[in-house]
């Protein structure tokens, strides 16, 4: 072995070394959802062990294909914002490394928008301006009571999302298994 | 490295399934009993390689190991890699099921290049072993990412951007895959030569 030789494996081993400690055992999956609030979507991404996919390029397609928006998202994997748009919203999001989520983000029925604004107006009308502010009173309430919940389903939803490693183990055990029965029955197709 | 549902068109998902079928009856055919324990491990080592997340600058990936799992098994790879991905796909929703076909054949078919071109390499000395091994973990891997840029630019035009990335960066990925591709063949060589057959 020449020297050239023996410097290009050490560099080689130092790579490796320097590589496998930062390997960490999380995968690369990206998940995303969305909510509306009125004219405001907002939305979080996070990858499977629930880490946030950061400053990843969000783009925001109408139904027909046509792409009407494009953000990113900030240190937390959040990102929002506003559209008039009352069809479904295809969110596509790109997480590096050609790994992407998409999430479809159901139309507003109309019909019932109309409704509601039509009661609304209604409601307007006969209203007086006290109760208008009860209104807003408990529109806040269950604003900010809400606001804890979605906290929650969001939480679930990235633990619903993780990658445990009892599911590795599982998969292992499933991997040996099914590789068994295969051994199984080709030891039947070549005793026959 | 996996393909999600729904980004591919029907003609390309087709092709892929067919060409997967192939390549698993070949495959199966070709497994001697004795070797099934080995195609078992490697199975589930290209399972967990998925999960294991390389931090490369801005970007990350993962491993992929196909180079791996092709150099040491040929035509076995298919149902390796096919068991690895189906499992993936149950359990950690990776890919789709409709997309396994394409997925099979662009991480299998690389591998059986990589055996066929470097076989000849894991039997002479231990860094001509390294070499091979390199050579053929990086190729398998560079040639599934071309193969999976491909199936993008095929369905639609508008993917070259995002299937040019997605080639782009895999480049340094193959590089790692092929220095643990390498010394694993040469870790092989050493206490298990007959792994390498």
């Amino acid at each position: 072995m020449t020297k050239k030789t023996k410097w290009f494996i050490f560099f080689l081993g130092a790579v490796c070394l320097v590589f496998i400690p930062s390997v960490s055992v999380y995968a690369h999956k990206v998940n995303t959802y969305a909510y509306r609030e009125g004219n405001k979507i907002s939305g979080e991404c996070y990858f499977v062990d629930g880490s946030p996919c950061k400053n990843s390029k969000v783009e925001v397609y109408d139904e027909k294909g046509k792409k009407i928006f494009e953000t990113v998202t900030d240190e937390k994997g959040q990102y929002s914002f506003l559209t008039e748009q009352r069809g479904q919203l295809k969110l596509v999001i790109f997480a590096g490394e050609g790994h992407t989520a998409i999430y479809k983000l159901e139309a507003v029925t109309e019909k019932r928008k109309e409704g509601i604004t039509k009661r609304e107006n209604q409601l307007k009308q006969k209203t007086s301006t006290k109760e208008d502010e009860i209104k807003q009173i408990v529109d806040e309430v269950i604003d900010t009571k809400i606001q804890g919940l979605r906290g929650e389903i969001a939480d679930l939803r990235k633990k619903l999302d993780r990658v445990y490693l009892r599911d590795i183990i599982g998969g292992i055990g499933y991997i040996v298994g099914v590789w068994g029965l295969i051994m199984l029955f080709l030891r039947k197709r070549h005793a026959s | 490295m996996h393909i999600s549902e729904g980004v591919l068109s029907v003609p390309v998902l087709v092709s892929g399934a067919v060409l997967s079928v192939v390549g698993l009856t070949i495959g199966l055919h070709k497994i001697k009993n004795e070797n099934i324990p080995k195609v078992a491990i490697l199975s589930s080592a290209f399972f967990i390689a998925s999960l294991i997340h390389i931090p490369l600058g801005p970007a990350s990936a993962h491993l992929v190991l196909n180079g791996l799992v092709g150099i040491l098994l040929g035509w076995a790879a298919f149902p390796s890699i096919f068991i690895a991905l189906l499992l993936q796909t149950v359990l950690f929703q990776f890919g789709g099921f409709t997309t396994l076909g394409i997925n099979t054949f662009s991480m299998a078919m690389p591998g059986v290049f990589s055996y066929y071109i470097f076989r000849g390499l894991l039997h002479r000395g231990k860094n001509i072993v390294f070499l091979g091994g390199f050579l053929g973990g990086a190729l398998a891997l560079v040639v599934a990412a071309a193969f999976i840029s491909l199936a993008l630019v095929i369905t639609e035009k508008s993917f070259t951007a995002v299937a040019g990335t997605f080639f782009i960066m895999h480049l340094p990925v193959s590089i790692i895959e092929g220095i643990i591709t390498g010394f694993v063949v040469v870790y092989l060589k050493k206490v298990k030569p007959e792994a390498l057959g």
